[in-house]
């Protein structure tokens, strides 16, 4: 099933939120919402991955056009991804009903 | 010394709701005749201090389970940034709603959106694919 819009999770170590938002921004999302959240991962997952968790996190939402999606999380895993200090993880969600849009975000998704 | 005997009976393994709209459930759970309502995770960004009146307003579709978390917004203004004052508080709220009720809160949100002052928000919603357990599918959807 095709959606119009998809709903993108980044979940980064804490003070990482202006770098993913900057990130999104450069593909064409136009704002996000943060949320404060704290990780947990198994000590055994954390050895094997040679990555150490940290408990703080920022739970980064951001509501983007299906067709800009793969270009906003290809932008977060180069930029904020496990490999850099943020430590970040996104994925995508489909939406299948939006209200609140602004007018400006809503001409530019039936333009595309 | 004695071994304690375990009393408790051992545990039923819970039962996973699922079907589909062409498919409705077999057995016991087909006394409904037709198949359980799908359920949609509905999440409504607000300002903070907004937050309590959406939440009213959307318990009025059969909305039984609600959770909000303190949030912060990113919207992108240059006179904002300038000002030190870009990121603005917000609060989000996870609603679970029947599908065939999702559609009518929506539209109540987006009328509300425009003529509450300072109740300027966004929403949405994402379709679930699977809950467990009946009595907490029966609530969620409130289905009594």
């Amino acid at each position: 099933m095709k959606y119009e819009h998809e709903m993108i999770l980044c979940i980064v170590n804490n003070g990482f939120s202006g770098e993913v938002m900057d990130a999104a921004r450069a593909c064409g999302a136009s704002g996000g919402t943060v949320l404060h959240a704290r990780g947990t991962a198994s000590p055994e997952a954390e050895t094997f991955f040679k990555i150490t968790i940290q408990p703080e996190k920022e739970l980064v939402m951001i509501l983007v056009p299906s067709e800009i999606k793969d270009d906003v999380l290809h932008a977060l895993y180069q930029k904020v991804g496990l490999q850099t200090p943020g430590q970040g993880i996104a994925f995508a969600l489909p939406v299948d009903g939006v209200v609140g849009l602004p007018s400006k975000a809503r001409e530019e998704n039936s333009k595309a | 010394m004695q071994e304690k005997k375990h009393t408790t009976a051992p545990l039923r393994p819970a039962k996973v709701v699922r079907a589909t709209r062409q498919q409705p459930l077999s057995g016991a759970a087909n006394k409904h005749k037709t198949a359980p309502k799908r359920l949609k995770l509905l999440i409504t960004v607000v300002e903070r201090s907004k937050a309590e009146l959406y939440m009213d307003l959307l318990q009025a579709y059969e909305v039984n389970m609600q959770i909000t978390a303190t949030a912060s917004g990113t919207a992108t203004s240059d006179i904002l940034h300038l000002m030190g004052i870009e990121e603005s508080e917000k609060r989000v709220i996870f609603s679970l709603i029947r599908e065939d009720r999702a559609a009518a809160a929506l539209a109540m949100l987006e009328e509300k959106f425009k003529t509450i002052k300072k109740g300027k928000g966004i929403a949405m919603t994402v379709p679930l694919t699977g809950v467990i357990g009946v009595s907490i599918y029966r609530f969620l959807s409130n289905s009594r």
